[in-house]
């Protein structure tokens, strides 16, 4: 489902990601960790088409990135769902039109629209909070809106960045369980973490990122 | 649902960034306006050198003692030009009937003259279309080579100072429209690019998200479009106010504005045209969305 193959990416002559080489299949839920500025996002931005790939040749959901013309962005795009680091909430709509974005963009309609974003506030407890806004909810709640958004059209990929960065520790096992639910219904699934408690014990894959560059694999 | 789905986030923004765009719509209310204005203005000019032609003739006055023959070719040399529509003899005797008849009252002036002074003369009237200064000039010295004619008046002057005055009221009106049309396209471009700029993190969450150009688009173009479509609406006002509170009343006083014609139907457009250049000026500002 996600493939890299010598992938490297440079910002300023500063290496990001160095040569990096790994395959993803379908329903696999994987984590990537290593300490801050490993390249963890930027794996994932470039997963995402945020970023291109300074050499290498990347996959994704059968689509090969570097041949992707620059109108089929969109396309693969609504095949993956992504909590991003910083959230990108946006300020002036409630928790509902944040998380109905990502399906209006995909233009359903407005009856089938509103259960599936009830059922994915369901999913991370926030049915209540769809009425409030960004700035009126706490950064983990935040957080937990930004996976609504992720999870609400039913991706066939789901990256999260930190999912569980901001949120106390039953809070973060909730998070897991609930990317493990949705990895059970068949997505597969990319968490970027620095918590290595987050994949303890899970007995998924993790990539381990040191300064760009892929220094092994381990079980969880 | 897209659509009106962008309908609704174009409303939000339209509320929400109120003043600017007030100001926008008023600024292209009143380039608008003067741009009626200046329609109107050429449009009536227009219509006043229009009606010349009937009335445009050229006078060909003859010799004395010409023979049949001699009339016959002048007359026929005038009718063979593809920009003559008649051809008319007038014989002196007629010429002075006429000319009585047009003094009426004061035709006493001509009691003294004894015999007829006018001469034998040919009204040559031309085409609707060959009504022009260089097709008058071409005619006039081409039947000046014909025996028989010994003077040939057209009105020169006045009919190149009508013909000027018409083609100056044209290139004036439609280089006031090309830079009016470019400035209220730019009054758009400007607002809807300062709102795109105001709403780059959100345009860059759209495209996160899988947002295609159109769905981005979308509500801008509906923002360009509905402010350049009030503008067009308050020119509209401005106009039949412009129209009916002075003009029209003017007409009573002073007899030349009886004379404006004011084209209401094509007034009607002015809501289109201000929403044709908002959307103009939304797209443009828009440009292509990258990735």
């Amino acid at each position: 489902m996600i493939h890299f193959h010598d992938v490297s990416k440079y910002y300023d002559n500063q290496t990001a990601l160095r040569k990096i080489t790994f395959s993803i299949e379908k329903g696999e839920m994987v984590f990537i960790t290593g300490l801050s500025g490993s390249g963890k996002t930027t794996l994932l931005k470039l997963t995402y088409l945020a970023e291109k790939p300074d050499e290498g040749n990347i996959s994704v959901a059968g689509m090969e990135i570097n041949k992707l013309k620059e109108s089929s962005i969109p396309l693969l795009r609504r095949h993956i769902g992504v909590v991003f680091q910083d959230f990108r909430l946006l300020d002036s709509r409630d928790v509902f039109e944040n998380v109905a974005l990502a399906l209006r963009i995909r233009g359903v309609n407005d009856k089938e629209l509103k259960a599936r974003v009830f059922d994915s506030l369901k999913i991370v407890n926030l049915r209540h909070r769809s009425d409030s806004y960004p700035h009126a909810l706490s950064g983990g709640e935040q957080q937990r809106v930004a996976i609504a958004r992720a999870i609400v059209s039913d991706p066939t990929i789901i990256l999260a960045d930190e999912p569980t960065g901001n949120v106390d520790p039953d809070t973060s096992a909730g998070i897991i369980r609930t990317f493990k639910d949705i990895n059970a219904r068949g997505a597969t699934i990319l968490i970027a973490t620095h918590d290595r408690a987050l994949f303890k014990n899970t007995g998924r894959r993790v990539l381990k990122l040191d300064s760009g560059n892929l220094t092994g694999e381990e079980l969880g | 649902m897209a659509f009106s789905y962008a309908f609704k986030l174009a409303a939000r923004s339209i509320l929400h960034e109120k003043w600017i765009n007030l100001l926008s719509i008023l600024t292209i209310a009143s380039g608008l306006l003067f741009t009626a204005i200046t329609v109107l203005s050429v449009y009536n000019v227009d219509i006043a050198t229009k009606k010349l032609p009937e009335k445009f003739s050229v006078m060909l006055y003859l010799k004395d003692n010409l023979s049949g023959e001699e009339l016959e070719n002048i007359i026929n040399t005038a009718r063979k030009d593809d920009a003559v529509k008649t051809v008319k003899y007038i014989p002196r005797d007629e010429a002075m009937k006429e000319l009585k008849t047009t003094l009426k009252d004061t035709k006493y002036v001509l009691d003294g003259l004894g015999e007829n002074p006018l001469p034998d003369s040919i009204e040559v009237k031309l085409k609707y279309e060959a009504v022009g200064p260089e097709i008058a000039k071409r005619l006039t010295a081409k039947l000046r080579e014909i025996k028989g004619i010994d003077e040939i008046e057209y009105g020169e002057k006045f009919l190149s100072s009508i013909y000027s005055i018409k083609v100056g009221m044209n290139t004036i009106g439609i280089v006031f429209v090309i830079i009016m049309s470019a400035g209220m396209i730019f009054v758009c471009y400007s607002t809807v690019k300062i709102l795109f700029y105001r709403k780059n993190d959100e345009i860059e969450t759209y495209k996160l998200l899988g947002a295609t150009g159109r769905f981005i688009r979308a509500p801008f173009i509906i923002e360009g479009a509905v402010i350049g479509f009030s503008g067009g609406l308050l020119s509209l006002i401005g106009i039949l106010s412009l129209y009916y509170t002075v003009i029209f009343r003017l007409s009573y006083t002073i007899p030349l504005f009886k004379a404006v014609v004011f084209p209401v139907n094509i007034s009607l457009f002015l809501p289109l045209v201000g929403l044709f250049l908002g959307m103009a000026g939304a797209v443009i500002a828009i440009g292509r969305i990258r990735y």
